[in-house]
Formats: structure tokens, C-alpha cells, sequence
């Protein structure tokens, strides 16, 4: 299932800090 | 969106820095088709960072999030105001996050205090049942979805372990529910007990699979009997190639099958190694999906529709169970030695009943030890 670039960006972002 | 595949690929994850990491490329790649959040193991009152409410939202709206509930304790003998609670908290969670069904495990936690403890078997007993059966039904209520257990991975004999379909099939059917079946745990239990696939696989009701999982686990020696190992549910290492071999069984005698989970706690995942290792496995589980696929039509919802039915009274609850699972837990969290634990078990209140521990083989007893006291508060 693809997902939105926001929401994966925005769990490589959480993710990270 | 396109039309949704009839069996999903699934990862079993939750807010965990090693478990998200291990998956992101897989998200990334759109080679998640569904998301199991285990939606207990997050402290209820602490709301999830939005970047993971809006990775949950996402699959919650395609209708491919499902709930999987570590915590309940479904078949404790006494019901305590914490599981009122987490009914209470499932139905703010589920309202929140739509699920497409919610389950649970088999069995009661061994320890006094809700969240601790190892969890164990039942005897497959009316009055587990009556108490196994009012639950879900409580269960159901709160998640107003489709509803369903897992398969435990240990048993402590083998008629235990070829009576476990059947009892699950027992409990579910009020609420029309699923089985969870769990390959791995399937995999302890052959190997435990030395029984044939053949042998065990169909006395598990194959029509109410709705979910499979994969994952690994670890070795343990018998220090009972020289050379025995036994093997156990520790979801710590990669998914091992007899665990893939029985998907590839499996898959085809599950018609109403819609979702197959690879899990594996974050613990196992600290290394790009092990990280990599998780995606092979990931990839390995997909590529079995792809030919079930073929000329199989997506999984109806209808199989497992709630029932409108609505618990009444009290929360059942049976006193000489509750009895029974204290003196079981004190005995296993405090025995001194095997030796000890089958002499205690034998003056307990377990002795000449349902449990039938005079049946228990000594390398699980020893094992049930071990577990009590790896989770002993």
C-alpha cells in the first residue's frame, strides 16, 4: 500500500528526533 | 485505490524506534499492505506522537489496521477493575482509530498485579468456557468489530495441545469470532511434542483463520532430560525456514484467511543485520502470498460480523478457578526447584481436577518454571 510522502516523511522525521 | 489484494502482507508493529526502523524501507517501498498495531503495549493515557496517529490513520482508513491486545488476561478467574478498564480504554482506541478487527490471547497472566506475569493455559473446562465466552463478548462491545484469539504457544501435555482447535472454535463461536493462527507457536508445539503437522493442523477449525503470524523464537535445554530442547515463543530472531515451510502448507486450507503478520519485538532489531534480515523475511512471507492469490476473491467481512449481542449483568467470574491460578502462580514464581514444584502442585488445589497436572510432561512443568520467573515482578 503506498503511502503519502508527508506521512513517511513524517515518520522518518519522528523517527529521528 | 486499487482493488485490495485477498490476502494481505502484514507487519506487526507499534511505537518502537527498532521495530519502525527495521520497517521503514518496506513502508517506504508500499510493500506494508497492513499495519497490526499491539495497541496495549503503549501507555493507554499518553497519547502517540502525531507522525505514528497519522501512520496508524492512514492504514485505519483504507480499512487495513488491526488491533492486537497483549494485556487482557481473557481467562483469569477473578474479573479485576484494571480489565474493566482496559475495555473502557479499547473503546476510546478503537473509536479513535477504526479497526478492522481486534484480538486477543489465550490463557491468564500469571502474576498478581495486572501487566505482570507470563501467560499460561487454562484447563479446557466449562468454566472456562462460561468465563472465555463472556469476555469476548465484553471484548466485542468495546471494539464494535470483528474479534478473535491466538493459538498459545505452550501447553504443558499433548492432549492438551490436540484439544486447543477445538476449545478455541468453543469460545469463539458466540461472538462469531476468528483464530489467530500463530505458525510459530504451532511450530513450538510440534516440535514440544513431537507430533505431526498432519496430525495437528486439522484439528484446529482451519474455516475461522482469519490472521496467521510468523515470527521466531529461541531453544532452550531440558535440564530434566539430556539432549531435549524445547522451544520457545521469544519473538527475538528471524522467522526460521520450518516456520516458512508451514505458511506455504498452510496458506491454501485457510478460505478465509486475509491477513498474514510477520512479528518480531524491537529487542531482535538493533542491528542493520538483523534489520535486513527482517525485510528478507518480510519479502520471503510476500512472495508465499502471491500464488494464493490467484483466482482467490478478497476476504469477505461478513464471516466474522459482530453479533448484536450485548453482555448482561456482571462480568463472570469463577472463584475455585481464581484459586487455583493463585496457588498455579505461586508455586511456579517460587518453587525451588522442579522436584519442588510438582510435590507443591500435587498438595494444591489443582490435584484430581480439570488441570490434570498429573499428565504434565516434566520438560514443560520445568518450562512453565522458567517463564514465571523471567516475568516475576
Amino acid at each position: 500500500m503506498k503511502l503519502s510522502k508527508a506521512v513517511l516523511g513524517a515518520v522518518l522525521i519522528g523517527l529521528t528526533v | 485505490m486499487a482493488e485490495s489484494p485477498s490476502i494481505l502482507a502484514t507487519v506487526a508493529c507499534n511505537l518502537d524506534a527498532d521495530i519502525l526502523s527495521a520497517a521503514f524501507p518496506l513502508l517506504e517501498e508500499g510493500r506494508v499492505e497492513a499495519l497490526e498495531w499491539a495497541f496495549d503495549a503503549l501507555y493507554w493515557t499518553e497519547q502517540p506522537p502525531a507522525w505514528f496517529a497519522d501512520l496508524l490513520d492512514s492504514y485505519s482508513q483504507a480499512g487495513r489496521l488491526i488491533g492486537h491486545g497483549v494485556y487482557f488476561s481473557l481467562l483469569s478467574g477473578r474479573w479485576t477493575a484494571e480489565q474493566q478498564q482496559w475495555l473502557r480504554q479499547l473503546a476510546q482506541v478503537a473509536a479513535r482509530f477504526r479497526f478492522d478487527h481486534v484480538t486477543e490471547h489465550f490463557g491468564f497472566f500469571t502474576g498478581q498485579n495486572f501487566h505482570h506475569g507470563a501467560p499460561l493455559p487454562v484447563p479446557y473446562s466449562p468454566a472456562a468456557l462460561r468465563l472465555g465466552q463472556d469476555r469476548l463478548q465484553r471484548l466485542q462491545a468495546a471494539c464494535q468489530c470483528p474479534v478473535g484469539l491466538e493459538n498459545l504457544a505452550f501447553a504443558y501435555s499433548l492432549d492438551e495441545v490436540q484439544r486447543h482447535g477445538e476449545f478455541l472454535d468453543q469460545l469463539l463461536a458466540p461472538v462469531n469470532g476468528f483464530v489467530i493462527l500463530d505458525l510459530h507457536n504451532l511450530y513450538c508445539q510440534l516440535h514440544n511434542f513431537a507430533v505431526p503437522y498432519e496430525a495437528l493442523i486439522e484439528l484446529y477449525p482451519l474455516e475461522r483463520v482469519r490472521e496467521i503470524h510468523i515470527s521466531g523464537g529461541s531453544w532452550e535445554a531440558s535440564s530434566l532430560v539430556p539432549g531435549r530442547t524445547v522451544r520457545r515463543d521469544t519473538h527475538d530472531e528471524a522467522v526460521p525456514d520450518e516456520v516458512f515451510a508451514l505458511l506455504a502448507r498452510t496458506l491454501p486450507r485457510c478460505p478465509n484467511l486475509k491477513y498474514v503478520v510477520l512479528e518480531q519485538l524491537g529487542t531482535g532489531l538493533k542491528t542493520a543485520a538483523s534489520r535486513e534480515q527482517f525485510r528478507r523475511d518480510f519479502r520471503r512471507m510476500a512472495a508465499l502470498l502471491e500464488p494464493q492469490r490467484t483466482g482467490r476473491p478478497a476476504a469477505p467481512d461478513s464471516p466474522f460480523a459482530p453479533l448484536p449481542l450485548a453482555p448482561a449483568g456482571p462480568a463472570a467470574e469463577d472463584e475455585t478457578l481464581h484459586e487455583q491460578q493463585r496457588q498455579l502462580s505461586q508455586i511456579l514464581e517460587t518453587a525451588p526447584s522442579y522436584d519442588a514444584a510438582r510435590q507443591q502442585l500435587l498438595q494444591s488445589g489443582l490435584a484430581g481436577t480439570d488441570w490434570r497436572i498429573e499428565h504434565w510432561e516434566p520438560h514443560m512443568l520445568e518450562t512453565a518454571v522458567n517463564i514465571a520467573r523471567k516475568w516475576k515482578k
